[in-house]
């Protein structure tokens, strides 16, 4: 029973150094492949993840004018046109969920001996709410605090490791540009989100505070709104645009604000992501064909060295059938045992490489499953056009 | 009256070289009964192996007829020249044509994996038979590189005669060995002749002839008349 097989394939095992390196051709196509996918699947995941927290039921109001590029809103031209009593007027349109006029600025923290400069957020109370932002510990803003000018903040998840480290905030006062705060609040981590701030790397303060004590403007930078219902999202943007442009008494064409929803940042996000992951397409096609050149010429090697075998099975009775069967379970064989391992490196690669690069940790299956047959399928063909061409040859040619 | 098992009638071939066409075979006519040892001779070129290749069915002539077991076969396709090579002839070679992967008694079994049939293990005792009958018990798990010409060439005959075959043919079997070791082949031959088995071979070898019952010669692609 087994001498069948042995008769038929152990000739496979016979030159090993010429195995090894067919098996390693396949090993190369498909592991890279793998592993590129990963990184593409990764990098599409962490952009989701990062709108995410900038909701689809978000939208931004800012002063001056807004580009978008490379996902992120840039303001590109700042004014102080945008007021306090705009915010105020756009709370009338219905359907608005959360709104939160913001002012912010770059600003020295310290504590004790602990001082680091980020983001101060003036915000109002519906600020955390409308972010979605969880509180790990303390509360959040009153209206009386907002209305009252009260010098309270919630810290962002870093800053408060960096001046409190392990101990407790809630109560303490810090001192930001200078003038005391109590702290109320901390943020836990949300991380970088679509407009790619480092929303941990931030306080909040009352907006009122912002403009009066610590900057001492008249007017705002940002509006925050979200929406009860999505689908009202274009038709409340066209709203608010035509309540600004009135208040503003502006022309459409030299607007002093722009409006942005996370969709904008979003169609910009994915068509670089897109683009990002056409890139790696072709270059693991590129991997994968690469790889199926290898082994097409190693296997064309093999069948070249095994001619005067196939002569001599001619010669005792083979079918042409029978010798290409005997050769396609060999590329078989071979692919397969490459295809596994190259899975299993390009696998174990992506979970060392991944964190490596801050990606999230993904298992591409549509890929794995993608590379595998398709490798299997090269290294068939890869295996069995030599062989069919040896099959054509005379066995008294072969066996000269 | 005994069976004629090889008639060919008026076998041409020729080969072709970019334009130039060579003419090998012109016209071979040859019968060989059942039982008979045939050696065939001439120079180097005649077309000594062509001619064994057509009768072996591994080589197509261009024209003529070829009856083989009263079957004409000239112009049979793959599988079916394949199928009759597979059951009735058995070949050995001046070159040995071992697989160099597969050990002694494997390379005997090998005509048996194109017979649509399992390998039983009657097979297998009867490949150690046929090795033992031809001195090689002690070599059976060896490979052919660790074999010496002599005994790769009795492996060959064992794996030729491991189908039982109606024809033995062998091209210039002793092509690669001393002449001690041509002689011991050479009875092997004889020995098998001498059981029934229909020999022909071919050989520039005069001392390898003699073994033969008839020797024929080949000239200018006919065989010379005697
Ligand atoms: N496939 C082929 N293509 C072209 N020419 C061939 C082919 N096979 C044989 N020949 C030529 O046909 C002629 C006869 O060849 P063959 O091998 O039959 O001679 P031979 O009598 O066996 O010679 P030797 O004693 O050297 O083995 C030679 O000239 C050879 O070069
Ligand atoms: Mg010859």
């Amino acid at each position: 029973m087994l001498i069948k097989y042995k008769l038929l394939w152990g000739g496979l095992f016979y030159k090993k150094l010429r195995l090894l390196l067919s098996v390693i051709g396949i090993i190369i196509g498909v592991s890279s492949l793998l592993l590129m996918n990963a990184f593409g699947e990764a990098a599409k995941i962490k952009t989701l993840k990062e709108i995410e927290t900038f909701g689809p039921e978000i939208i931004m109001v800012v002063a001056g004018s807004v580009r978008v590029h490379g996902g992120r809103a840039i303001q590109t031209e700042i004014t102080t046109t945008l007021k306090p009593s705009d915010a105020e007027a756009l709370r009338k349109i219905k359907d608005i969920k959360y709104l939160s006029p913001v002012f912010n600025g770059d600003g020295v923290v310290r504590y004790l001996g602990n001082t680091l400069t980020t983001i101060i957020n003036g915000v109002n109370e519906e600020y955390l709410l409308l972010r979605k932002f969880p509180l790990l510990e303390g509360r959040n803003f009153l209206i009386d605090e907002i209305l009252g000018y009260k010098k309270v903040t919630i810290l962002g998840y870093k800053v408060k490791r960096e001046l409190f480290g392990e101990k407790n905030a809630i109560g303490e006062v810090i001192r930001i540009n200078k003038l005391p705060f109590r702290v109320i609040g901390v943020i836990g981590p949300v991380g970088i989100d679509a407009s790619n701030v480092d929303q941990d790397d931030q306080v909040l303060i009352p907006w009122t505070v912002a403009i009066s004590a610590l900057y001492n403007v008249d007017y705002i930078r940002s509006i925050y709104l979200s929406v009860e219902d999505i689908s009202q999202i274009s038709a409340i943007k066209e709203r608010i645009n035509e309540i600004l442009v009135k208040r503003h008494q502006v022309s459409e064409k030299n607007k002093d604000f722009d409006i942005v929803k996370a969709e904008d940042i979003l169609e910009v996000k994915t068509q670089t992501t897109d683009l990002f992951s056409n890139l790696i397409k072709s270059i693991s096609i590129l991997a994968l064909l690469t790889g199926s050149i290898g082994v097409t010429a190693i296997m064309t090697l093999s069948v070249n060295e095994r001619k005067k075998e196939i002569g001599i099975r001619k010669s005792l009775g083979a079918k042409d059938k029978e010798l290409l069967f005997q050769f396609l379970i060999e590329s078989v064989i071979i692919t397969i045992t490459g295809g596994l391992i190259g899975i299993f490196i390009g696998l174990f690669s992506s979970f060392i490489l991944l964190p490596l690069f801050k990606y999230p940790l993904v298992f591409p299956w549509f890929p794995i499953l993608t590379s595998a047959f398709l490798t299997i399928i090269f290294g068939i063909l890869a295996g069995i056009y030599p062989a069919y061409k040896a099959t054509k040859i005379d066995p008294i040619v072969l066996l000269r | 009256m005994v069976k004629d098992l090889v008639i060919l009638k008026n076998i041409t071939k020729a080969y072709q070289t970019g334009k130039v066409i060579y003419p090998v075979l012109n016209g071979i006519d040859l019968e060989v009964k059942e039982g008979d040892f045939l050696a065939i001779m001439g120079a180097s070129g005649s077309g000594k192996s062509t001619l064994l290749n057509i009768i072996g069915l591994l080589d197509k002539p261009d024209s003529g007829e070829y009856f083989f077991d009263g079957q004409e076969v000239s112009k049979l396709n793959k599988k079916e020249s394949a199928y009759i090579r597979n059951r009735k002839i058995g070949f050995v070679f001046q070159a040995f044509h071992l697989v160099p992967w597969a050990t002694a008694l494997e390379n005997v079994l090998l005509p048996l994996l194109y017979k649509d049939e399992e390998i039983t293990n009657e097979d297998k005792e009867k490949a150690l038979e046929l090795l033992k009958r031809l001195g090689l018990e002690k070599r059976i798990n060896a490979k052919p590189s660790e074999l010496s010409g002599g005994e790769q060439q009795r492996v060959a005959i064992a794996r030729a005669l491991i189908n039982n075959p109606r024809l033995l043919l062998a091209d210039e079997p002793t092509g690669n060995l001393d002449s001690q070791t041509t002689q011991e082949v050479m009875s092997i031959f004889k020995e098998l002749n001498e059981k029934g088995l229909t020999v022909i071979i071919v050989t520039h070898d005069p001392e390898v002839a003699k073994f033969a019952k008839r020797i024929k010669l080949i000239k200018d692609g006919v065989f010379i008349k005697q």
